[in-house]
């Protein structure tokens, strides 16, 4: 909201603060300063002056060297603006002048020849952005006046307002609250809440009140004879000085009213109206053409004013365009309402329509002003555009009790706020200073009315509220306790993922954070076969659903790096996806996703173009991962691998299973120009968490040292090397302790091996924990073993 | 014999001197003190030496086989020494460092919220968690938020089909935490993200991270809240960090304040940033907890707590100078790389 400091100091003396401090005042009030705009010129030495002659600057093309009356006399005054011509009249900063933005004005040689001055744009002025040229002053304005005189200066503030305090969306509760925190008191000839209207219940015929639970309120006030036309300067100047755009008197005085004091208004054109007012819920269907020019369809939740034969006006929210004030009007029926402020929150939410008339009835006005607020606007309109108003006001409804009296332990605020040496004395100060009224106290306890205006205080903790609003938390000592929790098992899943995170990157991957919201097309991209959470109401179809894996963000990431050049792609993340579960709801898993594609390592002058990695270069690094060292893993490719994918196996640790492993289709690949194959990985969390708990136990180092045998074979190309490591796994052979592959040798071509037999050789360790072995019993033990090989797989032992 | 002896003396150091390699030397050992060898023979020669001379040529005898024997010893240890600095030779040291896979990188969002974390849990906080995908209640009822406001509004919130939503704010987990407790006092942060319906452009994401926190007991102050999140904000932004408190309005606590710290950008004055929002939880969000619960562990006439949550996003860019929110989401390697260890 926009707040003139001028209009401002109508209710209150601010002239002992400065703009800075003002600002202060506010924000540590809880009223955000969103923008501070200075207006005009405060200093007297700013004056109008006419341009008597001017001539072209000897040393300068673009300057003009001008004769200037300032009122006292001749001033020569160096010029750069062309939009003037002798005899106009200007703005003329004297010597000693400083400007907003803190400009000083002094005498000085331009180019060599004297100024005296400044003549000044608006821009210079702190009037607008027009920088384009001199301000030039309308032809019958006197020459000498100071500036501010013509244009009175004046600070806006931009400020805003929270929810809670709708009372502080005028000029009048603004003006009481810095009242309450300057101790500077309010002017206060203006008591909005009395009146001296005589109130008289509105007959059917004039208002009848259909809907008193969402307008337990409603009055109306009939002036005839007005005069519409343009507003007065000052009431132009008001409007203006907050952004608001003067229309005509009628529908200005409207305004005024509300930024004044709050009372939102509504001014019908008498004339246009078939019969009294009708304040109604609206028809299924209805439909009204609002003063914006757009006709709107309502529902029977949404409140309308109406006459007998229509709707007049979305209560609250916009009048009607056909009985809308214009300057044709001559009879008005001047509007003064409450409306339940959820009503209108609704009508204003659902139709997409918010004015400044909506914004302060769905946080709440002051139901004490609503007539104070007619009587306001009945005299201006008397004053301003002439007429003769009914000597009463018709009220139908009654002023709704918002607020009643509030109880305050203080002892608990004092607990509460941490200041144990805050006062009786200083608490009720504080508010009464905000104009709560003392009802009875006692050593620890106050009772309080509230004003009607302040409808946000309801409960105690309102009024502790309040309290260190004003004494701030300067005044609250800081205090520092460590309790100590018991961790549980989030902590613990954060240290595991920091430790997963921390390995990958000694891995040389880069950690990537990729938006959880995925767009349809990358669902594809989804490595485990889940299916993501839709969004009812997605912002673009960029992002529409709920990822239910983190390979389609990874595979984006990997697209955006390879069109910015990289080579080398070592990507990883760490995060939740959403999946869609058979009976409708739905489950959120923790993952790990991997993505690798390119050389092994970074190219340099050692290798300047490394091998790409393949699938084994990722498989190396899943099984080198925290939680995995004491886990063997077995791929097991699933029967349909999905269209984006080739070599889709899942991982298995017994029963468990720990994720997917898969390349990315050589099609997919092509998509996103990737110049090596890609390979993507992605992980249960949970279950690599699994092979990680609990301490390590520490078995006894062996007292003898083994003996190995190595063992060539030549087996089928297709014969997994899981089989082979099954078989070792399996066998009873006492001395027999442990095997490893140590080459594996296939020949394309088939010259050096049958193109469809590989060699395999394997080296197996042999050790007694009572005594050195002796290379027979290891022999022995060794050809056991290759006879059962031979038994078990199709496998020629090379001896 | 003595004459015979210093002769020999000289031959069999020229030999060691000129001795390229342990093969060479050991020839020359076996030439000299071997069983067959020059000294060994000449020794043999000392039965003939008459009594009188016995002394001296023994003596001398002795100091050639010893002189020999040295000479040897140190030739083998020259030699050895020669090889080993011929092991590096040639080796540039100044050249880069072989790199083997590199060195990746956390995103910046994870160290940040690692710092934060770290820091809080120094002050005993624990971690809790909730589901991001939340009910209406959790997001906004419990929180004390008013049916017809702004923020459940289609335009601001995704909604699922079946009612529920994207959590707008970490807070619910406020809530989760509070349902589930089996005593006082709850001291917990919880890092997460959250979702608003907000165009993506260089200062908002649909998508963003925040990190809330929460305590509760039966004597908890707004001195508490004062004290652990100005010692919170000076250990993100230094000791010396200037910390501030602005009253504001939140429906799910009361008093709210926003917090401001005061930071200098490079070449501008230092100025009051707004980092947070904070205050002691709302005795109304107590009373939703225990109408959720069925129980009244936190009684609104006892209980008191603060709660406070910030950005991490946001504050990622302070802490890094990044101009641009969407770097965050874009993952650009030569973005990431900037934040190595």
């Amino acid at each position: 909201m926009q707040v003139s400091l001028s209009w401002l100091s109508t209710h209150l003396d601010l002239s002992s603060y400065t703009v800075p401090q003002l600002s202060d005042l506010l924000t540590f009030a809880g009223v955000e300063v969103e923008g501070i705009e200075e207006r005009g010129v405060t200093t007297d030495k700013v004056v109008v002056a006419q341009i008597e002659s001017f001539v072209q600057h000897p040393n300068a093309d673009k300057l003009s060297v001008c004769q200037v009356n300032d009122g006292t006399g001749i001033r020569q005054i160096v010029c750069g603006a062309k939009n003037f011509k002798a005899g106009d009249k200007v703005p003329l900063a004297l010597p000693g002048a400083v400007l907003p933005g803190g400009f000083a004005i002094k005498e000085g040689k331009l180019r060599g020849v004297d100024s005296m001055g400044m003549m000044c744009s608006g821009k210079e002025l702190g009037l607008g952005d027009d920088h384009s040229g001199l301000l030039i002053l309308d032809a019958e304005t006197t020459i000498g006046t100071p500036f501010n005189q013509l244009v009175p200066s004046d600070v806006v503030f931009d400020l805003e307002i929270t929810p809670n305090r709708p009372d502080l969306l005028s000029h009048l509760g603004l003006a009481r609250e810095l009242s309450a925190l300057t101790d500077i008191p309010l002017k206060g000839q203006r008591d909005y809440a009395k009146t001296s209207t005589k109130s008289k219940s509105a007959a059917d015929d004039q208002v009848a009140l259909r809907a008193t639970d969402v307008c337990p309120l409603y009055t109306a006030r009939i002036i005839k004879d007005v005069k519409v036309g343009p507003s007065p300067e000052w009431l132009r100047r008001r409007l203006e000085s907050i952004g608001l755009r003067p229309i005509n008197s009628i529908v200005d005085i409207t305004n005024f009213v509300m930024m004044e004091m709050g009372q939102s208004l509504h001014c019908f054109d008498l004339d246009k109206l078939h019969g009294g007012i009708v304040v109604r819920n609206a028809s299924e269907g209805e439909q009204m053409l609002a003063l914006d020019g757009q006709t709107y369809t309502l529902l029977t939740d949404d409140l309308v004013i109406a006459d007998p034969k229509r709707a007049i006006a979305i209560a609250g929210v916009m009048g009607g365009e056909e009985t809308g004030v214009t300057e044709a009007t001559t009879n008005v029926l001047l509007e003064a309402a409450w409306f339940t402020p959820s009503n209108i929150r609704r009508t204003s939410r659902r139709l997409g329509l918010s004015s400044d008339s909506s914004y302060r009835f769905e946080r709440g006005i002051d139901p004490q002003q609503v007539a104070g607020g007619s009587e306001l606007a009945t005299k201006l309109i008397l004053s301003i555009a002439g007429g003769t108003a009914e000597d009463v006001l018709h009220v139908a409804g009654e002023v709704p009790a918002l607020t009643g009296e509030v109880t305050l332990d203080e002892d608990r605020a004092r607990k509460l706020l941490g200041t144990p040496d805050l006062t009786g004395d200083e608490i009720h100060t504080i508010l009464e200073k905000l104009g709560l009224g003392k009802k009875a106290a006692t050593k620890h306890e106050s009772r309080w009315h509230i004003p009607s205006y302040r409808a946000d205080l309801q409960r105690p903790v309102d009024l502790i509220e309040e309290i260190a609003r004003v004494i701030g938390l300067d005044r609250v000592p800081s205090k520092m306790t460590a309790v100590a929790v018991p961790s549980d098992a989030t902590d613990r899943a954060y240290d595991f993922a920091m430790t997963l995170r921390q390995a990958l990157v000694n891995r040389g991957c880069f950690e990537a954070q990729t938006l959880r919201l995925i767009a349809d097309v990358q669902l594809p991209d989804t490595l485990g076969g889940g299916t993501g959470v839709a969004v009812k109401n997605p912002l673009s179809e960029d992002h529409t659903t709920l990822r239910p894996s983190i390979i389609p963000g990874l595979i984006a990431t990997a697209a955006l790096n390879i069109r910015q050049g990289a080579d080398r792609l070592r990507f990883f993340e760490l995060g939740r996806v959403f999946l869609k579960l058979p009976n409708g709801n739905s489950r959120e898993e923790e993952r790990l996703a991997i993505l690798i594609s390119g050389p092994v390592s970074p190219s340099s002058w050692h290798a300047r173009t490394p091998h790409a990695a393949d699938i084994h270069e990722l498989m190396g690094i899943i099984t080198n991962l925290p939680g995995l060292s004491r886990v063997s893993i077995e791929p097991k490719a699933v029967k349909e691998s999905p269209a984006n994918f080739l070599l889709t196996s899942e991982l298995r640790a017994g029963n468990r299973n720990l994720g997917w492993i898969a390349q990315l289709h050589p099609s997919r690949t092509r998509d996103i120009s990737a110049r090596h194959p890609v390979y993507v990985a992605e992980l249960l969390l949970s279950a690599l968490r699994q092979g990680s708990t609990g301490p390590a136990k520490f078995e006894e180092l062996p007292r003898f040292p083994g003996m190995t045998r190595d063992v060539a074979m030549e087996v089928p190309a297709d014969l997994p090397h899981a089989k082979v490591a099954a078989f070792f796994a399996s066998q009873k052979e006492p001395l027999f302790i442990a095997s490893e592959v140590f080459d594996v040798f296939t020949d394309p071509t088939g010259q050096k091996i049958a193109k469809d037999r590989k060699s395999i050789a394997w080296t197996l360790t042999y050790r007694s924990p009572e005594k050195t072995l002796e290379s027979a019993e290891v022999d022995a033990a060794h050809q056991r073993i290759l006879a059962a090989l031979e038994k078990a797989l199709p496998a020629t032992v090379r001896r | 014999m003595l004459s015979q002896l210093d002769s020999l003396k000289t031959d069999a150091l020229a030999a060691i001197s000129a001795a390229q390699d342990e093969a060479a030397l050991e020839t020359v050992r076996v030439n000299f003190l071997g069983k067959k060898g020059s000294v060994t023979a000449l020794s043999q020669g000392m039965k003939d030496v008459p009594v009188d001379q016995k002394k001296e040529v023994g003596a001398k005898l002795n100091d050639v086989r010893t002189t020999i024997t040295d000479g040897i010893e140190s030739k083998k240890f020259a030699l050895q020494a020669a090889l080993d600095a011929k092991a590096v030779e040639g080796i540039d040291i100044t050249l880069p460092g072989r790199p083997s896979t590199g060195n990746g990188a956390m995103h910046p969002l994870t160290q940040i919220r690692d710092l934060a974390i770290r820091t809080l849990r120094r002050l005993g906080f624990i971690l809790a968690e909730g589901p991001e995908i939340e009910t209406e209640f959790h997001c906004f009822d419990a929180l004390n938020t008013p049916a017809d406001h702004p923020a459940r509004n289609e335009k601001d919130t995704f909604y699922l089909p079946d009612g529920r939503l994207l959590r707008t704010h970490t807070s619910s987990v406020q809530i989760r935490t509070m349902e589930a407790a089996k005593s006082l006092p709850i001291r917990i942060i919880a890092p997460g993200a959250a979702y608003r319906r907000d165009e993506i452009d260089a200062t908002h994401l649909s998508v963003f991270n925040q990190l809330e926190g929460l305590y509760v007991s039966n004597d908890v102050s707004l001195a508490d809240l004062k004290g652990t999140l100005e010692a919170f904000f000076r250990e993100i932004f230094g000791p010396n960090t200037a910390v501030r408190f602005r009253p504001h309005f939140f429906p799910f606590t009361e008093p709210s304040f926003e917090i401001d710290v005061k930071l200098e950008a490079t070449g501008k004055d230092a100025r009051w940033i707004e980092i947070a929002g904070c205050g002691m939880v709302d005795p109304a969000v107590f009373t939703a907890v225990n109408q959720s619960r069925g129980d009244n562990l936190f009684d609104p006439e006892t209980t008191t707590g603060f709660a406070f949550g910030l950005g991490l996003d946001r504050l990622a860019m302070i802490l890094h100078s990044i101009t641009d929110i969407r770097h965050l989401i874009e993952n650009d390697v030569r973005f990431l790389q900037q934040f190595a260890a």
